[in-house]
């Protein structure tokens, strides 16, 4: 039982470092945090959705498909979020509420409230490993999450494109006063989420059952790692994740899938409160 | 008699030591000026005596109480009171609002203002030549008329200890005589008064004493025409070469 | 701070003639017909029930909007009050239900109740600020949903509660008022609970306490260096605003008669009063009870037969507008406009 929780754990942990490494890089760099991030991810789902079962569309063909819309939505986002002022963290929380309002209830007019689910067929079956079985869609889920994390973070730590975000992150001032294009940097951010949510989007559709109001607590969810791992760390992201994976596994066990969100809140309260900055990272006074 | 006194204050910031085994005292009545290069520490001094940081040793000790890490609502209650280089107004509220919250809490609380309130403010709000503007939204006044404003605020909460941070900064020489007019009022209103004076326009000519900080630390301590001839304070504002020339 | 009389005063100087006499005449006229159009509703629309229902629960939600801005004041924004709403309510149901005690006493029961969750959430997120604070609140509501949704002993768990008292009989003298089945009753009794609360807020807002609300919103720092002690204040702000809150579940509890957790915890009761105080102005005191007024029944008699899905779309769509182009509200910028 605890071998499957941790293998639950881990992949759905991956899975969510996958979800809210886009939150973290957008907000990073620009410092909107997006509210809306759940609801972009479920908004991807319901595209590749719709393409899967009224167009028959290929599961994988889905992909770039949904990338591609997620890709506008995120200009538009980065258009309105760039209409705000300071404190640019609060207002951009106010506005992106505002989009929420809207996407939920754009998705309920689109695709009413009933629970959509893609069903590929390969992630249905699974195979047994030391002794605890571990389905396909949970492979999947680590596999593709481990490869496009990896990815990342070659991008953030081994190309000057990376330097210069990491760069951005750190001190959008110093940065800008180093040469870096720092609304470029926004806009390559904003980019990269949208490619993130993208690819998460339909996997998230194929392994989840999807409605309306259930982007909510992915949003929890891509917060509350952030706040864990701080502003703009991206290694203390996938440790974040994980941790986050296996306490809702565990919980699950002990008490109950009925108290997975409440563990999540619970958590995103006390790393609020013991450290605002992130727990990996320095406190400012 | 002995206002404020400092014992060996340090403040570190995680590696950086902002602040180096300070000491000095002042009496009441005095106005010390509070003088040196930027990054020097004046700043970072005031947050430790008006309570917005705790120091990481040593004590302070304000008319023989303790005020060492003291949260800066108790140290105002106690007679502490100071302006802010960026004068924070309640940018929303009128000028004569803004000085009325000090009048309101600065000893304690109780629920609605009083006659005795606005009057007080409106009073102090001609002290310092901004009464015109009484009801004038604070966010739409010019930098001189903050900085008044500013002190009207604390001056407000009936203070025994006026910290003054850059109160002259940017002003031109007529402004600074009208700034020296109005701090020697504050004085005569039985006001102590430290000033951070990082241009060394306003502290030369109201201060009874000047203290010169770099680097954290304290290098010199004496009256102004002594201060301003001092080579260590030479040095720290202008750099080797100009001591090497006054040789 | 605005109000009927003394607008951007805490105290006037003068209270003769002013260059902008003849604007605050125009807003506080309209205010005037607004009350006597509240007022003679009923009359108005002739009886209509469903019309008088949808501005009863307008007003409702007006209620609501003022109980959070009461801690709007001070410049935090809270994303689950919901939290509050859904503690008020289970609190008088259950209460009601299952101890038959009149909905007169559960009903402030529920306010105080909420207040002790309030109490909970201040002592832990006090420290935080802005962003920060915000998050944590939208955080927060979680854990009373969950726990009232798990709770199956005690709440009936997602069930919800049916069949709860309605809202309480008023004996005057020999008169007999069913206010519970009388839609203009109900009508009335909210009524006057809004305009209770919008003196209640009026008089916060003049008062020592709002005067350091407004400086804790404006300058933290010099509000601190000049003497508030800025956690008490926004801790007292919130336990009133949560109390009040708690009132406005307990009357919707009794209102509606049935209630479930996915729907006083629900998020439309976190975003509604956080919509309607910034779209009204977190710096007036009937701005936010205006813009429910205004926006649930447009919602309701607009939107709604157009999209019976999706028609809350509006509340979103308003607020960003808002943030962008209007962001001391519509109210807000009515009075502030020179």
């Amino acid at each position: 039982m605890w071998t499957t929780a941790l293998i639950s754990g881990i992949s759905l942990g991956s899975f969510y470092t996958l979800i809210a490494l886009g939150f973290a890089l957008i907000y990073g760099v620009t410092r909107n945090f997006n509210l809306a991030h759940g609801e972009l991810l479920v908004l991807a789902g319901y595209a590749a959705y719709w393409l899967w079962k009224t167009w028959t569309i290929p599961f994988l063909m889905t992909f770039p498909a949904a990338v591609i819309v997620m890709l506008v939505a995120c200009f538009v986002l980065q258009r309105l979020f760039s209409r705000l002022g300071e404190p640019r963290e609060l207002n951009s929380i106010v506005l992106s509420f505002g989009i929420v309002i809207l996407l939920q209830n754009a998705m309920l007019f689109l695709f009413s409230s009933d629970y959509r689910l893609i069903r590929v067929p390969a992630f249905g079956k699974g195979l047994f490993l030391f002794d605890a079985y571990i389905s396909n869609s949970q492979l999947i889920l680590l596999l593709l999450s481990l490869v496009v994390i990896g990815l990342i973070s070659l991008l953030m730590n081994r190309t000057y494109l990376g330097k210069a975000l990491r760069a951005t992150i750190q001190d959008k001032e110093a940065a800008a006063l180093a040469g870096i294009h720092v609304k470029a940097m926004g806009t390559i951010a904003f980019s990269l989420g949208a490619v993130l949510i993208g690819l998460a989007g339909p996997l998230y559709g194929a392994t989840h059952y999807l409605y309306p109001s259930t982007g909510h607590s992915v949003t929890l969810l891509a917060i509350t790692i952030t706040i864990f791992a701080g502003v703009g760390r991206m290694r203390g992201v996938i440790l974040a994740g994980w941790i986050l994976g296996l306490a809702e596994s565990v919980a699950v066990i002990l008490l109950g899938a009925s108290w997975r969100e409440m563990v999540g809140a619970v958590l995103l309260i006390s790393f609020l409160f013991f450290k605002p900055h992130g727990i990996l990272g320095k406190g400012e006074q | 008699m002995t206002l404020l006194q400092l014992h060996n204050v340090t403040k570190t910031f995680g590696e950086i030591r902002a602040l180096n085994g300070i000491d000095f005292s002042i009496t009441e009545g005095e106005i010390v000026g509070l003088v040196g290069p930027n990054g020097a520490g004046k700043t970072t001094l005031f947050n430790l005596l008006s309570g917005r940081f705790r120091p990481s040793s040593g004590r302070i000790i304000f008319a023989g109480t303790e005020i060492t890490g003291l949260k800066p609502h108790a140290i105002c209650r106690l007679g502490i009171s100071r302006t802010f280089q960026s004068s924070r107004p309640f940018a929303k509220m009128t000028a004569l609002d803004n000085v009325i919250v000090g009048c309101v809490f600065g000893k304690g609380f109780y629920l609605r203002p009083r006659r005795e309130d606005k009057c007080t403010a409106l009073e102090i709000l001609g002290m310092v030549g901004i009464s015109h503007k009484a009801e004038t939204l604070a966010g739409d006044f010019t930098l001189s008329e903050l900085r008044r404003l500013d002190l009207a605020r604390a001056l407000a909460t009936r203070p025994r200890l006026l910290l003054l941070d850059e109160v002259a900064a940017g002003f031109s020489p007529v402004a600074v005589k009208q700034a020296v007019k109005l701090v020697l009022r504050v004085r005569d209103r039985g006001v102590t008064m430290l000033i951070i004076d990082h241009f060394l326009n306003l502290s030369l000519k109201v201060s009874d004493r000047l203290i010169a900080l770099d680097f954290g630390e304290k290098i010199a301590e004496g009256p102004p025409g002594e201060i301003m001839k001092n080579r260590k304070v030479i040095k720290a504002y202008l750099g080797l070469r100009h001591e090497e020339e006054h040789e | 701070m605005q109000n009927g009389e003394e607008p951007n005063k805490i105290i006037s100087i003068e209270k003769n003639s002013k260059p902008r006499v003849k604007r605050r005449r125009v807003d506080e006229g309209g205010l005037v017909l607004l009350f006597f159009v509240l007022l003679l509703l009923p009359v108005l629309v002739r009886h209509d029930d469903y019309i008088l229902q949808v501005f009863t629960h307008a007003l409702l939600l007006a209620t609501l909007a003022l109980a959070w801005n009461i801690l709007g004041i001070s410049g935090s924004i809270s994303l689950g009050h919901a939290a509050f709403f859904g503690a008020g309510a289970y609190t008088s149901a259950l209460l009601s239900l299952e101890s038959g005690i009149s909905p007169w006493l559960t009903i402030p029961l529920g306010g105080l109740l909420s207040s002790g969750l309030g109490l909970v959430m201040g002592l832990i997120c006090m420290r935080l600020r802005g962003a920060y604070f915000a998050l944590a609140t939208l955080a927060f509501v979680e854990i009373p949903r969950v726990i009232t949704d798990n709770w199956d002993g005690l709440t009936r768990g997602s069930l919800g509660l049916v069949g709860l008292p309605g809202l309480p009989s008023l004996h005057l003298g020999s008169w007999y008022i069913h206010i519970g089945s009388s839609v203009a009753a109900s009508y009335y009794l909210v009524l006057i609970h809004a305009l209770f609360l919008s003196g209640l807020v009026g008089f916060i807002f003049h008062s020592n306490l709002g005067i350091a609300l407004q400086a804790i919103r404006e300058e933290e720092i010099a509000a601190q260096s000049i003497g508030i002690r800025i956690e008490r204040f926004r801790l007292f702000s919130l336990l009133v605003s949560a109390f009040f809150a708690g009132v406005s579940g307990a009357c919707y509890a009794h209102m509606v008669r049935y209630i479930g957790p996915e729907l006083v915890y629900g998020i439309h009761f976190s975003a509604a009063p956080m919509i309607f105080a910034l779209c009204g102005g977190r710096l007036t005191i009937v701005g936010p009870a205006l813009a429910a007024l205004i926006l649930y029944p447009v919602d309701q008699f607009i939107f709604h037969p157009l999209l019976p899905a999706g028609h809350e779309f509006l509340y979103g769509a308003v607020l960003v507008l808002v943030v962008i182009y209007l962001p001391r509200g519509f109210w807000g910028s009515i009075r502030k406009a020179p």
